[in-house]
């Protein structure tokens, strides 16, 4: 395990010495907009600081108040509908980029959490509630009503899809 | 009461170990989407689209999947994708693929969940697009046409 997490590390620290010396390479191209496009990692930098607060909370929260029983009570192979529920809903709710997500979701998935319903609520993010008004006055009420009905039931059927092919291949490690 | 306080600190300090872990992997995806977001113009979007209907979805969807920012980008693109005669599939997916999928997060959440989970979500994501946006646009030009 320890293993594996030093392997993450590096893996990490080389993906960043890559665009580090993407960095590079671009400033030597094209310098203006180089240095625009750490300006705009800064932005990035700015938005996913505060919500990558409340996810190091949330996850202290959940390790130490909530135990492997009750996730699995909740987002495991018993859960039902509840699980389900818990996760589309929660994925509408969900601020900020997916990836800031991730670690408290392995966390999850590693106390029980079903993979279907991890998937679930990856996609049932992609309704962004803030800019629905927006999408009404780009592309109509009806195309917004529809597509946010058929991205709910597509997180759901993706959800079922993806624990069957993640249950039958480990079943056949 | 005194034992929670004590196992919260633990868990604290392990949670911020496992931040810390993927750091370097987080500041690597920021400062892809900061390229991205710079070099990756809109008029680069457009210009790839030929207007027929399954190849453009297919593009978009794929289109939509390399492309980062605030969701709004993919309205106000998809939006002048329409004007220009692209057909609606072709924008719901690329509407869809711009935040359900992300090439360049790729690798954290290789990192964090494992190859198999990865190929899987993206693979299904990716399929996903192209069916929603199909639905979407025949459900909506139907419910459109029965209501006006």
């Amino acid at each position: 395990m320890k293993e594996k997490e030093q392997m993450k590390n590096k893996t990490g620290y080389i993906m960043l010495l890559i665009v580090l010396g993407l960095y590079g390479i671009l400033y030597f191209v094209h310098a203006g907009k180089t240095l625009q496009a750490l300006e705009a990692t800064f932005g990035v930098f700015k938005t996913v600081a505060p919500i990558l607060l409340v996810v190091f909370f949330l996850m202290a929260f959940l390790n130490t108040f909530i135990d492997e029983k009750s996730v699995a009570k909740h987002l495991g192979d018993d859960s039902g509908f509840k699980g389900w529920f818990i996760a589309l809903f929660g994925g509408v709710l969900s601020h900020g980029p997916g990836y800031i997500w991730y670690p408290m979701l392995q966390e999850l998935r590693k106390k029980g959490a079903l993979d279907g319903l991890i998937v679930a609520f990856l996609y049932a993010r992609s309704i962004k509630l803030p800019w629905l008004p927006l999408m009404i006055s780009y592309f109509g009420l009806t195309f917004t009503v529809v597509l946010t009905f058929y991205v709910l039931v597509g997180a759901f059927v993706q959800g079922i899809f993806a624990g069957k092919i993640m249950n039958e291949a480990k079943k056949d490690r | 009461m005194p034992r929670n306080v004590q196992r919260l600190k633990e868990t604290s300090l392990q949670t911020f170990k496992t931040l810390q872990s993927i750091a370097p992997m987080l500041f690597a995806v920021m400062g892809l989407v900061g390229i991205f977001e710079t070099f990756v113009t809109p008029e680069m979007i457009h210009k790839i689209f030929n207007a027929h209907a399954i190849h453009d979805m297919l593009l978009a969807t794929t289109a939509g999947a390399v492309s980062v920012g605030q969701p709004f980008l993919s309205y106000i693109i998809g939006g002048e994708l329409l004007d220009e005669g692209i057909s609606m599939y072709a924008v719901t997916a690329f509407i869809l693929s711009f935040v359900t999928l992300g090439i360049i997060q790729i690798p954290l959440e290789f990192s964090i969940f494992g190859a198999r989970f990865t190929i899987v979500r993206n693979l299904l994501s990716f399929l996903f697009a192209i069916v929603i946006a199909y639905m979407t646009t025949l459900s909506t030009s139907f419910l459109s046409g029965y209501f006006s």
